[in-house]
């Protein structure tokens, strides 16, 4: 019969008031853990991804960082004749120009991405590890490449033709095997064939190659250093502008879940703040029997505490569950996991929980404790 | 234990507005060992006194001793640490805690003084078995009846062996039989420590050592009951 079972036991002498105050902590704690682990996921699949590329440095145009493979290819030939020679005479392996066309919707069921890949250059070479199980790894001049899940979504087998425009198709001649990376959803193709759906001779990023025992930082100062106009980005960057902006859609995420929990926070300083007015005259027993503010200070914040401590718990539960559900449905529609509850999520929503008890708890406890020993036992 | 509780020229009023409510005034005595009941009609201050000598309240005039220590000098926190360690109360009703069974009420003040689990429950049982409560330790006071309920009081009260013993209408919801059952139980608790009885009962009063009448917050007369 210790302190925390006398608080266990008045919370279970009115089941259903505990019941519900636990879902608001729940469900607070719940939709929390959902919103950051979207960040987190993203967060855990960039890096993965990252490692699974080949080439360390990608050359963008200056203000195209970060932003991926979207947008119109603005690199030129001249400059990518400009960078390969600088590259040569950096010494690195090659330089790879490559094209994206994204064709499609906002579905990602009926969109198709293309990489374009300049000729003799194939997909094993962006993204070591990827293998072909039926058909030809080297897309010849009208041949396509498709990854494991598009072939997949799309029905796609050898000699499935593929339109880019009215005037330029493909046919398939490759399907990659499964790699659980990004590769499964693209389609690689020849650079020529984009080129003409877009009608530029531009490129969208060239993807530079190293040497063994070559630096990728130094190296990317270096060509930046001679071709204006052009970033020079290693996965290093990507990693740290991602970052920057993940960290600020937290930020944002974690502000609407703000709302969620303020109100689970009302919740138990409601029902704490209940209790508490019920039991005055217990209060009151308990001090004149010779407790000290302090205990009871302690039995009302332990109260609030163990409601939003379980809650918390609970709701981290429930969103574990929930992300394994959303990650079951995006990996089988785009190939990613979005959503994952790591540990320092996990932690940090659990103290959140202890917080919001915490704070929601003080106040009612204060109250508690001051109450006059003659006020209390005068009240039935 | 030489301990001695004494009241000196103990005063208390209350504001209330513009008008001034003496509740006692000049209350002198000092409580020897054995049972001694407080008497007086309604509003003549009892529960004022109990409030006062037990340091619940803290008095407008003069002071409370126990020993040499002033009780009006101490803080909050102090004062419910002396009544820990030298008081026991027995109250009207809504003695107990109503979320703890028999026993866990009896072994509240051990848990306050911070003895182990397993002696906690040893002394709570013991203390239930000698107000002949044993086989309802496992029952919460909902289930008790009223007389029960102050037997597990008073054992509560007991539990940490107190010198001084405070009750305030200890039966006065109970019907006769309870009554004669708890009185006895107290009293013979009060033999060999200082009983501080509040009543309006002048049957049970008449079972103390000594009377103190109160009347409009003064102490009028110290009477010693015929024996038998
Ligand atoms: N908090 C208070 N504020 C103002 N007056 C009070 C307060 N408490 C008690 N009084 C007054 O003090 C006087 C003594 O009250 P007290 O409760 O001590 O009487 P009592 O002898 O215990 O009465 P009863 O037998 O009815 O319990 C009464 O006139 C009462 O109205
Ligand atoms: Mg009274």
């Amino acid at each position: 019969m210790e302190i925390l079972s006398m608080v266990l036991r008045n919370l279970l002498a009115r089941p259903v008031r505990s019941l519900l105050t636990l879902l608001g902590v729940l469900i607070a704690t719940t939709s929390m853990v959902l919103f950051l682990s979207f960040g987190e996921g993203l967060r855990r699949s960039l890096a993965q991804e990252l490692t699974r590329v080949g080439p360390a440095i990608q050359l963008v145009p200056e203000g195209m960082e970060g932003l991926g493979f979207s947008g119109y290819p603005e690199i030129t030939p001249e400059e990518y004749r400009r960078a390969v020679a600088a590259g040569k005479e950096l010494g690195v392996r090659s330089i790879i120009p490559t094209l994206f066309l994204v064709r499609g919707g906002f579905d990602p069921q009926t969109s198709f991405f293309f990489q374009g890949l300049p000729q003799g250059v194939a997909p094993d070479l962006l993204y070591p590890g990827v293998k072909v199980r039926e058909g030809r790894l080297l897309p010849s001049a009208k041949g396509a490449i498709v990854g494991a899940k598009v072939a997949k979504r799309s029905q796609l087998s050898l000699g499935s033709p593929l339109r880019l425009s009215p005037r330029v198709e493909l046919w398939v001649e490759g399907i990659l095997e499964e790699s659980g990376g990004l590769a499964d959803n693209l389609i690689f193709v020849p650079l020529k064939p984009l080129q003409e759906v877009l009608g530029t001779q531009n490129y969208t990023a060239l993807l530079v190659a190293l040497n063994p025992g070559q630096k990728a930082e130094e190296v990317a100062r270096a060509l930046e250093a001679s071709l204006p106009g052009l970033k020079a980005q290693t996965t290093g960057d990507v990693m740290r502008f991602a970052e920057r902006a993940l960290r600020i859609s937290d930020l944002v995420r974690f502000g609407i879940s703000l709302v969620a929990l303020i109100v689970g926070g009302l919740l138990v300083a409601n029902t704490v703040m209940m209790s508490v007015y019920e039991r005055t005259r217990e209060f009151g027993v308990m001090r004149a029997l010779g407790a000290k503010r302090g205990f009871i200070f302690r039995l009302v914040v332990l109260e609030a505490l163990l409601l939003s401590s379980l809650g918390g718990l609970l709701g981290l539960l429930l969103g574990s569950a929930v992300s394994q559900a959303i990650n079951l449905y995006t990996l089988e529609q785009v190939g990613l996991a979005l959503s994952a509850v790591t540990f320092r999520l996990s932690l940090f929503a659990l103290l959140v929980a202890l917080g919001l008890g915490l704070s929601a708890g003080i106040l009612p406890a204060y109250h508690a404790s001051r109450i006059p020993v003659v006020e209390a036992l005068g009240r039935v | 234990m030489t301990s001695v509780l004494r009241a000196e020229n103990l005063g208390k009023r209350y504001r209330q507005g513009e008008k001034e409510v003496v509740a006692l005034e000049g209350f002198t005595f000092a409580f020897p060992q054995g049972s001694t009941a407080v008497v007086g009609p309604s509003g003549s201050g009892k529960t004022t006194l109990l409030n006062l000598l037990a340091g619940f309240d803290l008095p407008t005039e003069g002071g409370v001793y126990l020993g040499e220590l002033a009780l009006n000098r101490l803080s909050e926190d102090q004062r419910a640490e002396v009544r820990l360690k030298h008081m026991g109360f027995v109250f009207q009703q809504w003695n107990l805690i109503p979320t703890l069974t028999a026993w866990e009420n009896v072994a509240f003040p051990l848990l306050l003084a911070g003895l182990p689990p397993k002696a906690r429950k040893e002394r709570a049982l013991e203390l239930l078995e000698r107000v002949g409560l044993l086989e309802r330790a496992h029952h919460l006071p909902s289930r008790l009846s009223g007389g029960e309920q102050q037997r597990v009081a008073l054992a509560r009260a007991l539990a940490l062996d107190p010198p001084i013993l405070f009750a305030d209408e200890p039966t006065g919801n109970l019907d006769a039989t309870s009554r004669e059952q708890v009185a006895s139980l107290l009293f013979e608790a009060g033999e060999k420590r200082t009983l501080i009885l509040v009543t309006h009962d002048l049957e049970l009063a008449s079972q103390a050592d000594r009377i103190l009448h109160l009347k409009g917050g003064r102490l009028v007369r110290v009477a010693t009951p015929a024996p038998g």
